[in-house]
């Protein structure tokens, strides 16, 4: 009988071990991170900024920077030479694509439901603009995303696809109602160093806000001239102020996986740091203008440069062609000090018959130089290579507006040239390659590579992770045809 | 550890016990040959004996008292004891398969002929034949439905083993659960990626079943199917390898000595081409990693960097050779002692093994060491047996760094075969030369490859502690009961380094050089990581067994089991070295960045089975299982799954004696398994900001915090709180026949398995806010046929020949995916656009989904009129598959007298595998392939143009644009070519290895005695030598990868992974 004692107890034994199974087998949470519930605005905002920035501040910006030609390929590598014959196909920038919708956008929006929940209205703008900046770069390049049924997790896995200018009413609406709200509420939280752009300084962002609203409507002023027409002149009759100074990101540090995005994926982990060479459109304007920042853009007076597109080439010139010159600590700007007068100084001139243009304009010049320390009097004055025309046709005005704003973007915020580009024409198409006789310094040449044949590309392909995984994605469009704005 | 040590010793002075009253005696045939190794037993108690090779037999017993003696070939019968001496046997040669034992589920032993599934069994001669280190080196072609692959060639890598195919695809772990003695075997690996590290390429350490030490080994059982497997549940999803350690036995004390040396020489290496010499796009340029340039003309040409106004001067020729003279002989010593011994009552096992490895690569830079201690015990108290087993192994393994945090420093192979051949690598190998340093070094682009094998390296020291306590009580003669704990423990801690330069300022690679390019300087980086993982697993089960009447056995089995799994790692890294050289955490100017992370799951299941046989005919198996995951969602955390087997052995329902048919066994198996998930998969959460390297560019991350400030996102890939376990549905037949005399035998299985609920992270629309949902998805069926068959051609009094030959052909299909999906990726080069793995509904699993050209209506490329060059599709293709068209083996085995010769072929056929030493030697022009043409201006075969023709339709017209000598190397490259390029970069991994060949010799007695040895062989052998590949694979040993030992390894090498080895060798190995 002794056994029947044995298995009594054991059988004892294992009820007990049964009954507890639930506990021991509740450790399914994660240790290794924090649980959602755990979330705070001022944890979710940093990650949001810096997302947003490491896409369009990095290899979104390379292709800004080629496309804009203030840079071409090196013939001794072959890094780029997809993006430099607008050969880009659509799986070659999921990754950023991923990085705005699953990281910035996907966060934004958590914060707005925290902060409206809240009735945190400081919190709210901030979340809102990034949210708008981030929404419009992607219209900017693909023309129509997803943003009614997008970042609604597993509840809609195949959003539609909004156009692009419906996606722009939306934003701009949002935009107002952020800063219509009550920020002298108690219930308001004050951001401060987790927000790398302006540290919690709310009249900043109010300002970003506003130029932000001014560059959307300065964006349709071709498809949609009345609306642009309507917003601008809304914005000057409420006397908003706009930024004089950059809403940039310039907390990068030389330390790794700390450092600006375009200058971590180009130089600091490429083991050939001289894929991007000056581009002779570029250089060429530069030195016939005698513009000292050809030193800070290319490191000496007299760089040597590649026709654009040109690396198949033997010519022994381009071996010796200029590196661009990057640092560690560049900003990523999301809209420059100069940009903003630039801006201005367009809006003032279409629909205030130039009333403060040349001033504005000579302020963006004037700020662009500064960047670098020198100073663009002798250049803006009469005479000068850089001033104003005043004489001259409209036309001639924005050309020169929209040069000079070309001129001070390369680097981190590049995109923005190859969109205004895209939107005015200028710098303008030359009729002829960058090597030829009658070539015109400063005007953009078809890139000796390209696989599209005689044109500019005018926008991105719909990216993979999308056609791959949604079914709404719309049939691929050409790469020639302009977005919703474009000209 | 205290108690562990006394109970040891209580152990081993019960087998000094006296000795009793031995009776002895001699079995033989009907023909009066003695029967050799026969088992005799003393009937109603726990006392055997095995007799020697003469037959001649002594055991403890009494006359009057029965013993049952059995031995292979042979009807077991029963004798009663006569006298003290002269207890002469006659065994009746009968059926072996009959008496053939197998271990089958949870340690059970059981007679082969009662399962209803397909097992196969190997023992300790076979698996250590050729002295390998990993236990199942030796088994490679030798298992039919198993594939056993090394997948590199330096000391201590990983092998995968793949049986039936891969089923459960999800989830990252598609290896059988190994079983030591009862005791699941923690198998993990611990591969390293480093934070920021370029690319999906892992530095092999060796997968856990690696560690065990072969020699101890007393047989391996592979149990596929799922019916075999299913009692050990979710764990044993893709199959069971169960092995059985060597135990002590009763008798004099043995001392076994097994001793191995062999050397190692480089084996298949790329085929380069020998026409061209440096330079790129068809131009000399003394600066450039490739060999693009001019015809080699064998005249005096200088080369290299200008130093101090000088500079070198070689002939401009082909250099032959230059990679194999680079390797070395490795050497390998593989020593085991081991002690056995005990009495009736207690027996005792004690063996310490070595291992001393170093590779091919020159010096200490690849290099294994292994010590392995064993102690096992077995003792009866009565009615209770008490079994005890403690393994200790201590491993320091010294690889190459894989990776590179920032800068060019990484791949040895890779910047090997960037060298053009026009240059003797081993000339490189004074690094700190002048010529051959960091600033000299004759081009930007690459590395000097002895700088990587001296400078940049990885090492990792293991401990490693595994055993069990098993307890089993018999209560009456049919009942019992066993209790039973195991626990597998590894502490491991890597140090990972590389090393800081940067080219002086106006050197040669600082850009004063023709090309103009500069070098990016090594920022150097050194980490270190330690990593645990622990397994605990336990099971109390109660057995009966009864003859329930003369017609009528049961026997049956219920049991409760947990088990426990938990990995712990840390890792700490710091990227820009102050101080070069220097390897230690605080050598930067940032500070370190480290994570640590945890990983646990449990599982509670009971299990039941049970066996009815009829007469020694037909025997009816039921089993059935319930368990409880902690990794599935917790109110919905249990699954049940079935199964049943029927054997019926034909051959005693009707009498074939007189026939050819010695054997007949028809079975039938149906079994289910479940799987759960890995842990965490279920709850939401964020992360800490990490904007990870892009795919595009796969380089430059950003980490939080920045600036002082931390930063969380929302982990982007969504839970699941209805997750589901994977559920397994195998139908297998089978049959086993043995005919004249069992000199020829088959066995031959077929299978039908369909896998549901497949769970992966489900790529998903990013503009949801994540890239990935959790999801049972998908349908894998696997179905195949598995042939073995056994032949003694020729069997006299002193030669014998046999032969061994196994066939299996799997077929693994997607059958379905759900939720929408057209397609789940699982691997990819790492590229932007470029080539994928991926499932397709309705496609074998795993396909190359690759860049491909634009076709014209008429099937003819259409190219660009400008360049040549084709038109990439912006859609990708299907180029084929990983899975193998069919796999066979041979071993044949020759003896004559004492001698014995035995070869084996492994033939495994189809399939492709992307081999990136294709893609960096076609890139650097060094491959033959690049000689396409003798590179002269050609057309793209069978191209066209694409032409608006009358009123706007599309026409093609034949392409007349050449691709001209200097967009050769362009032609040749991916980035400049997808379409055709990587196509060109998918590699037929058919091959033929003559895997081993053995030449052994039975020292005669006359040297053995004299020694006090009872048996002494020497052996010679070699590993690999002779490997036959198609002709399109002029690159490297298919079987290499160096993505892991899972499915996702299929897609072949990744960042090239070094070529295999072939080893000679001769071993001795003695029993006293």
């Amino acid at each position: 009988m002794k056994w029947k004692k044995i298995i009594l107890v054991f059988s004892i034994a294992a009820l007990a071990e049964l009954s507890s199974c639930k506990q021991v087998l509740d450790i399914n949470q994660n240790p290794n991170v924090p649980s959602t519930d755990q979330a705070t605005t001022p944890l979710l905002f940093p990650a949001a900024e810096i997302s947003a920035a490491s896409a369009i501040g990095g290899e979104m910006a390379i292709i800004g920077c080629l496309w804009s030609e203030f840079v071409t390929q090196d013939v001794s590598s072959s890094q780029y030479r997809t993006f430099d014959s607008y050969n880009v196909a659509s799986t070659d920038l999921n990754t950023d694509y991923n990085q705005l919708y699953t990281g910035a956008l996907n966060d934004l929006e958590l914060i707005l439901q925290k902060t409206r929940a809240a009735q945190d209205w400081n919190y709210n703008l901030l979340a809102t603009v990034m949210k708008v900046y981030t929404y419009a770069t992607l219209v900017d390049m693909y023309d129509q995303v997803p943003y009614t049924q997008a970042l609604q997790g597993a509840s809609n896995l195949q959003p539609k696809f909004d156009n692009g200018q419906d996606i722009y009413t939306a934003l701009l609406g949002s935009l107002d109602s952020a800063l219509n709200q009550n920020f002298s509420a108690a219930t308001n939280s004050q951001p401060g160093t987790e927000d790398y752009i302006f540290g919690g300084d709310m009249d900043q962002w109010r300002a970003f806000a506003n130029t932000l609203k001014l560059k959307m409507y300065l964006r349709m002023v071709n498809a949609k001239p009345d609306a642009a027409e309507a917003g601008i002149k809304s914005l000057y009759d409420a006397n908003v102020t706009f930024l004089t100074s950059d809403a940039a990101i310039t907390q990068w540090t030389a330390t790794p996986n700390k450092q600006n995005p375009f200058y971590a994926q180009n130089i600091f982990a490429l083991n050939t740091p001289s894929n991007l060479k000056a581009s002779n459109t570029f250089i060429y304007w530069l030195m016939k203008n005698n513009d000292p920042r050809i030193v800070d853009y290319f490191g000496t007076a007299t760089p040597v440069g590649v026709d654009q597109g040109n690396y198949l080439s033997n010519n022994p010139v381009y071996k010796t062609a200029t590196t661009f010159v990057q640092h560690a600590t560049d900003p990523v700007q999301f809209i420059s000090g100069p940009e903003s007068y630039f801006m201005q100084a367009e809006a003032r001139e279409r629909y205030y018959g130039g009333d403060q243009a040349q001033s504005l304009y000579n302020a963006g010049v004037s700020a662009a130089f500064a960047v670098f320390g020198h100073d663009a009097s002798s250049y803006i004055a009469p005479g000068g290579a850089y001033a104003y025309p005043v004489g001259g046709s409209l036309d001639d005005k924005i050309d020169a507006i929209i040069t000079q704003k070309w001129a001070s973007l390369p680097g981190s915020h590049s995109l923005e040239a190859w969109f205004e580009r895209n939107r005015t024409g200028f710098p303008k198409s030359s009729l002829v390659y960058s090597d030829d006789a009658g070539y015109v310094a400063g005007e953009f040449v078809i890139s000796a590579t390209s696989v599209i044949g005689n044109v500019f590309p005018k926008r991105i392909v719909f990216p993979d992770n999308e056609r791959s995984r949604n079914s709404n994605t719309p049939a691929q469009v050409p790469i020639t045809t302009p977005v919703w704005w474009g000209k | 550890m205290r108690n562990l040590l006394i109970m040891l010793c209580v152990f081993i002075s019960f087998s000094a016990l006296a000795q009793n009253e031995m009776a002895s005696g001699k079995i033989s045939n009907p023909k009066g040959e003695p029967v050799s190794f026969a088992t005799v037993a003393v009937k109603g108690t726990k006392i055997t004996a095995v007799a020697d090779a003469d037959g001649s037999f002594r055991i403890k017993a009494k006359p009057g008292q029965t013993l049952v003696i059995s031995a292979a070939s042979y009807t077991t019968r029963d004798y009663a004891v006569q006298g003290l001496t002269g207890n002469d046997v006659i065994l009746q040669t009968g059926s072996a398969s009959l008496n053939e034992v197998v271990v089958v589920a949870l340690g059970q032993s059981k007679s082969k002929a009662r399962v209803g599934y397909s097992t196969a069994t190997f023992n300790t001669d076979v698996i250590n034949k050729v002295s390998p280190v990993s236990m199942m080196d030796g088994l490679s072609g030798k298992v039919a439905g198993a594939d056993i692959s090394n997948v590199s060639g330096t000391p201590g890598g990983s092998t995968k083993v793949v049986l039936r195919g891969y089923g459960v695809i999800g989830g990252g772990n598609n290896q059988p659960l190994y079983v030591i003695d009862g005791i699941p075997l923690s198998d993990g690996t611990v591969n390293i990626g480093v934070a920021g590290g370029n690319g999906p390429a892992l530095t092999d350490y060796g997968n856990g079943m690696t560690d065990v030490n072969p020699n101890d080994i007393e047989s391996i059982t592979v149990l596929k199917g799922t019916s075999a497997s299913s009692l050990y549940g979710s764990v044993a999803k893709n199959g069971v390898i169960l092995i059985t350690t060597k135990k002590g036995k009763s008798g004099k004390l043995t001392v076994a000595l097994s001793s191995s040396f062999n050397a190692s020489i480089v084996g298949k290496l790329p085929d380069e081409q020998t026409q061209f010499g440096q330079g790129w796009a068809g131009v000399s340029d003394i600066t450039q990693n490739g060999s693009w340039g001019p015809a080699l003309d064998g005249q005096m040409h200088p080369w290299g960097a200008t130093v101090n106004n000088s500079q070198l001067v070689k002939p401009y020729a082909f250099q032959k050779n230059s990679i194999r003279d680079f390797y070395d002989v490795g050497t390998e010593y593989n020593n085991t002692i081991s002690l056995s011994g005990g009495n009736e009552k207690t027996n005792f096992y004690f063996s310490y093994g070595n291992v001393t490895s170093n590779g091919i690569l020159p010096g200490n830079y690849d290099k294994l060491q292994r010590n392995n201690f064993n102690v096992r015990t077995s003792s009866t108290f009565g009615n209770l047996n008490m079994a005890f087993s403690l393994n200790y192994i201590n491993r320091h393994l010294t690889t190459p760094a894989k990776f590179s945090l920032g800068g060019l420093g990484n791949d040895l192979f890779n910047n090997i075969l960037q060298i053009p051949v026009d240059m003797r690598i081993k000339d490189f190998s004074l690094y700190n030369n002048q010529f051959f340093n960091t600033d000299n070094y004759f081009t930007p682009f690459a590395e000097n490859p002895y700088y990587d094998l001296t400078q940049n390296g990885s090492d990792q020291l293991q401990n490693r502690v595994y055993g069990k306590v098993d307890l089993t009580y018999k209560f009456t003669p049919q009942l019992s009961a066993e209790f039973r704990v195991g626990g597998d423990f590894t502490n491991a801690n890597t140090a990972i380094w590389n090393a800081v330069n940067a080219p002086s300022p106006g050197s040669w690679n600082a850009g004063n050089n023709p090309a103009g390019s500069a070098r990016q300087p090594d920022i150097g980086s050194y980490q270190q990581q330690s990593d645990y993982a622990g397994l605990i697993d336990g099971d109390f089960i109660v057995k009966y067994e009864k003859e329930l009447n003369s017609n009528f056995s049961l026997d049956a089995l219920a049991g409760v089991n947990y088990y426990q799994s938990k990995t712990t790692d840390q890792v700490t890294a710091i990227q820009g070295l102050t101080i070069p050289l220097f390897y230690n955490l605080s050598n930067s100017n940032s500070p370190p960045t480290g994570a640590n992370t945890s990983f646990e799951k449990r599982l509670i299941g009971v299990y039941a089975q049970a066996t009815l046989g009829f007469k020694d005919q037909l025997y009816l198996t039921v089993n059935a299982r319930n368990d409880w995951s902690s990794t599935l969602p917790i109110d919905n955390n249990s699954f049940f799954y079935p199964g049943a087997n029927l054997s019926w052995i034909a051959s005693n329902t009707f009498d074939m004696r007189n026939g050819a048919i010695s054997f007949l066994k028809f079975r039938a198996a149906y079994g289910e398994t479940g799987a759960d998930a890995l842990p965490y998969l279920i709850y939401p959460t964020i992360q800490q900001g990490n904007i990870p390297a892009t795919t595009g560019i796969p380089y430059g991350q950003i980490f939080f915090p920045i600036a002082g400030i931390n930063g969380f996102t929302i982990t982007p890939t969504i839970g699941n709180l209805d997750l589901k376990p994977i559920i397994t549905k195998e139908l297998e037949l089978g049959f086993e026949a043995k005919f004249f005399d069992n000199r020829l035998g088959i066995d031959a299985a077929v299978y039908d398995k369909q896998t549901d609920g497949q769970i992966f992270n489900v790529p998903i629309s990013p503009s949801s806010g994540y890239s990935a949902l959790v999801e049972n998805v998908g349908v894998v069926s696997n179905k195949g046929i598995e042939l073995t068959l056994n032949a003694t051609p020729v069997k006299t009094r002193d030669f014998t020949w046999t032969l061994n030959y196994t066939f299996a052909k799997n077929n693994s299909d997607v059958v379905s995916l759900t939720n929408g999906l057209n397609k789940v990726q699982i691997g990819s080069d790492g590229l932007s656009g470029g080539m994928e793995f991926d499932l397709f509904p309705g496609k074998p699993v795993g396909v190359f989904y690759s860049p491909a050209p634009v076709y014209s209506p008429n099937g003819k490329i259409v190219v660009d009129p400008n360049s040549g060059f084709p038109i990439v599709n912006p859609d990708k293709a299907d180029i084929g598959t990983s899975e193998r068209d069919f796999v066979m083996g041979l071993v044949n085995s020759f003896s004559y007298k004492n001698w014995t010769f035995s070869f084996s072929l492994d033939f495994r056929k189809g399939g492709y595998f992307y081999s990136s030493t294709a893609d960096i030697t076609m890139f650097s022009g060094n491959a033959a392939i690049t000689t396409y043409n003798n590179r002269n201006p050609f057309i793209i075969p069978n191209s066209v143009n694409q032409v608006d023709g009358a009123g706007g339709k599309t026409e093609y017209v034949e392409n007349k644009t050449y691709i001209p000598e200097t967009s050769f190397d362009a032609y040749f490259y991916t980035a400049s070519n997808k379409p055709l390029a990587y196509p060109m970069r998918l590699i037929d991994k058919s091959f033929l290895k003559l895997r081993d060949i053995t030449l052994s010799y039975n020292l005669p007695a006359k040297w053995a005695t004299p020694i006090h040895a009872s048996s002494l062989m020497l052996s010679a052998y070699g590993r690999n030598f002779l490997l036959w590949l198609p002709k399109q694979n002029a690159y490297i040993d298919p079987e290499v990868s160096n993505l892991g030992n899972d499915l996702q390894s299929e897609f072949g090498e990744y960042s090239p992974t070094g070529p295999t080895t072939v080893q000679y060798g001769f071993s001795l190995k003695a029993i006293f």
